[in-house]
């Protein structure tokens, strides 16, 4: 029995690919290095190899296709048939002839060339004549190239057919074009068919799947069928025709009472009568559709006598199968798939009548002997003539009653949304039913935040006397603190401490930073020295300043300072103005002693040193030594310069020409300049 | 919607604002704000990281044990909606929020109380050193207290004389 799984055939490969294929595989697993010198039997043996492994590898190849591929005789007559259709039984079986040709074509050079190379006596004999060999195989391959391609197209479209089993429960649909069969198909299963309101939108069968009573029905919808004789069938056609002919299965045979298809109801009738012996032996169930758009009463009477001939037809059906009692609603049904009035009582009618069927079937034939020592239903032996019925106590009889009663009563949400406005307009308050001690408080809302904390952590029911506690405990607690913060105020500093403080901190920063910019300047930068004063910073008022807010007197050492400065006209000035106070004399003495201190800026004169003296220091120990270095050192120079010769301190260009700036050339820039 | 502890820092994550970090374990770690994310990530451990609360209280500087804490506390069980227990929890609230923050705050001065001492001390110390810089030897024998010396100014006799009309 094979199975029904065309999607499992190897793929066939092109021609061209075929061979390079094969020849790629020879070449990469057969040794590939030979020389002249072998010897005569080895070199043989290496050729002989390669054409004969060439050999072997198209027959299996060309095996496996003609294996894979159906043999039309050997499967299920409706498959067979359905290959027929699609493809053509005779091109199929010509094809497959073809390949089975070749292999024996490629077997036979093979051997004929392998007979040659036995005598072969040279490499280069040899080898052509593998050249030769392989040449062959391949151009017999290249004639079969066009069969490759059809057999590749034949699989691809096979792979696709639906996997439909011809021997489960199957109902079959059929109809004209456009009465809405793939419409039920798609209200019955979970199938994807197109509908369209063109003709035709079905162009092959599709497979669906639906359950009825814990079983599993295949659904079939084909494509419409036109009232045409036999021969002038399209492809399209003869596929609904072969799945009518070949498949075991109840038929629905779609009618449209309305005529929305295109066609009148005559002419439905028509193609139910022509295509009646496919019904032989099968459940038959009229159906009619779109019912919405004409209902089955309103028909004009000559096409309700057509529907009733079919009907009558249909009955047949059913006496023949067994004598079943006429079940009239069984056979003529009406729906609509639009409004999905119907739809459900047609599909169980269907899968009723064909598992009756079925059964009967079953019963009928031999093999039921086998199964039904497998049944046995258990009956309890009747002990006596009591009767005893099942027990279900008062109380539980009267709760299903209520409940019954308050399921009607009771008004649902959802009722009530409709009411008031619809989904977007009312929002049911989801605090109605809540149980609370004072029900006005239901709709209140509590705060879940406050003040950094979630207040939810601080709900309790005895939170009151906590913090009544609390508040005592923390009164206790700040008496304490202020009894402690009475003792420390006693070591404070008063206020002129403070600002006393603050002036020593003030002065040990300055004397700091100073220090630091001596320490880092000292090597670096020249000092000038004190004697020159830039900055006026050595003066007696500022002397005076700084000794008075020491807390000293300091008019003994400005007289002090000043006396050693100065000459006698200083004192007598300064005699004057600490003796009697006459206004004449004053205003002369301002005026003197102004002179007197604008002349006192040139001080420095009366410390001034006579030009010859020299004083000791720089490495020498005393003026001598002093003298007699700066002696040798006027002698050294002496001589150069009376001849107005260049000395050590003149400067010197030791080369005016140098030959690296006035020759060569530069590896960057130009040599304008020189 | 609740307010959740940073676990890095301690301070609170509000609604819409850090990250929440669920480990592999089930544990979730909430982070404030990405400087603590990426200390998480960088797996520093914030009992040694100065800034953050765990640091604090590990090392004494803020309040660690008192009774207002046991007022906050996360109850798993919803307790039925009551009016007057809702409101005098939010008053409650205000109460302990305050309470808490002043013994906090009486917490870190006792902590800081010692620091003030010593810098009393201290102070005194440098001023009897340092008296010098600011007042002479001299003026210091006459005037033993540790407090600026008062100037000295002299004033001429011309001037007392010019004051005289002004004296009539």
């Amino acid at each position: 029995m094979v199975q029904y799984n065309f999607k499992k055939i190897t793929v066939v490969p092109n021609g061209k690919d075929f061979i390079d294929i094969i020849l790629s595989r020879t070449q990469r697993q057969t040794p590939t290095v030979v020389h002249k010198g072998y010897a005569i039997s080895r070199l043989r043996q290496f050729y002989m190899r390669k054409v004969k492994y060439t050999q072997q590898n198209f027959h299996e190849k060309l095996s496996t296709i003609i294996d894979e591929f159906p043999r039309l005789d050997d499967i299920h007559p409706f498959y067979g048939d359905l290959l027929h259709v699609l493809y053509n039984k005779d091109h199929y079986k010509l094809a497959l002839g073809q390949i089975n040709t070749a292999r024996n074509l490629i077997s036979k050079v093979a051997k004929d060339y392998v007979k040659l190379l036995k005598y072969g006596d040279s490499l280069y004999r040899c080898k052509s004549l593998k050249v030769a060999a392989l040449g062959r195989m391949c151009t017999v391959i290249k004639r079969i190239g066009p069969t490759l391609a059809y057999l590749e197209q034949i699989r691809q479209h096979m792979a696709r057919l639906p996997s439909i089993d011809p021997n489960t429960r199957t109902m079959l649909i059929c109809g004209y074009p456009n009465v809405g069969k793939s419409s039920f198909m798609n209200k019955i299963t979970r199938a994807d068919v197109d509908v369209q309101p063109y003709a035709f939108t079905t162009k092959s069968l599709f497979v669906g799947h639906t359950d009825y009573k814990y079983l599993r029905y295949q659904v079939i919808d084909t494509p419409g069928i036109l009232d045409r004789p036999f021969e002038d069938r399209n492809i399209i056609e003869m596929c609904s025709i072969t799945a009518l002919a070949h498949l075991r299965a109840a038929v629905l045979f779609f009618l449209d009472i309305s005529g929305s298809c295109g066609y009148s109801i005559a002419q439905q009738a028509a193609l139910f009568h022509s295509i009646k012996s496919l019904f032989m032996n099968k459940p038959l169930i009229i159906v009619c559709n779109k019912t919405d758009l004409q209902p089955l009463d309103g028909i004009f009477e000559e096409d309700r006598k057509l529907v009733m001939e079919m009907k009558a037809e249909a009955m047949k059906t059913v006496i023949g199968q067994g004598g079943e009692p006429t079940n009239e609603e069984g056979v003529l049904l009406t729906m609509s798939t639009l409004t999905e009035d119907g739809v459900i009582a047609v599909k169980n009618a269907a899968c009723e009548r064909l598992l009756n069927q079925r059964v009967e079937l079953k019963m009928k034939s031999k093999k039921i002997n086998d199964c039904l020592n497998r049944f046995h239903v258990a009956l309890p032996k009747p002990r006596d003539q009591k009767e005893r019925p099942a027990c279900i106590p008062q109380a539980v009889l009267e709760a299903k009653a209520k409940q019954a009663a308050e399921k009607e009563k009771r008004k649902t949400e959802k009722e009530l949304e409709d009411e008031y406005g619809g989904a977007g307009v009312y929002s049911a308050s989801l605090r109605k039913n809540y149980i609370l001690a004072n029900d006005e408080w239901k709709e209140d809302t509590m705060p879940e935040i406050l003040d950094g904390h979630n207040v939810y952590d601080f709900i309790d029911p005895d939170i009151l006397l906590r913090l009544e506690e609390l508040e005592r405990e923390e009164g206790l607690r700040q008496a304490e603190e202020e009894g402690d913060d009475f003792e420390m105020d006693g070591q404070e500093l008063s206020l002129e401490e403070q600002e006393a403080l603050a002036e020593i901190r003030k002065k040990k920063s300055l004397l700091i930073q100073q220090h630091r910019m001596k320490k880092s300047t000292a090597e670096s930068r020249p000092v000038v020295p004190r004697k020159f004063d830039t900055d006026r910073k050595f003066t007696t008022g500022r002397m005076g300043r700084q000794l008075s807010s020491l807390g000293l007197d300091p008019s003994l050492a400005i007289n002090r300072a000043r006396s050693k400065s100065r000459g006698r006209k200083r004192e007598r000035s300064v005699d004057k103005r600490e003796g009697d106070g006459g206004d004449a004399m004053d205003i002369d003495d301002n005026q003197a002693s102004k002179k007197l201190r604008l002349r006192s800026t040139s001080r420095s004169r009366s410390q001034s040193r006579p030009p010859g003296e020299v004083i000791p220091g720089e490495g020498l120990k005393d003026s001598a030594q002093k003298i007699k270095a700066i002696k040798l050192a006027k002698k050294s120079v002496l001589k150069r310069n009376k001849n107005a010769r260049r000395g050590e301190a003149d400067r010197v260009i030791p080369t005016l020409k140098p030959k690296h700036l006035f020759s060569g050339k530069r590896s960057i820039g130009k040599t304008q300049r020189r | 919607m609740r307010l959740e502890k940073c676990w890095f820092c301690s301070s609170t994550v509000y609604p819409g604002h850090g990250i929440q970090f669920v480990r592999n374990d089930a544990k979730i770690f909430h982070f404030c704000r990405s400087k603590c994310h990426k200390n998480f990530k960088m797996k520093r451990n914030p009992r040694k990281v100065k800034w953050t609360k765990a640091y604090r209280r590990l090392h004494g500087k803020d309040m660690t044990q008192d009774s207002t804490f046991e007022f906050e506390r996360k109850r798993n069980r919803p307790e039925r909606y009551d009016r007057n227990l809702a409101e005098n929890t939010l008053k409650a609230i205000k109460k302990i929020d305050k309470i808490r923050s002043d013994r906090a705050s009486g917490h870190i001065k006792n902590r800081l109380k010692t620091g003030k001492v010593q810098r009393q001390k201290e102070a005194r110390k440098q001023l009897e050193l340092g008296i010098h810089l600011v007042k002479a030897p001299l003026a210091l024998a006459q005037d033993s207290s540790l407090c600026l010396p008062k100037i000295k100014v002299n004033v001429s006799q011309t001037q007392t004389e010019e004051n005289q009309p002004m004296e009539e």
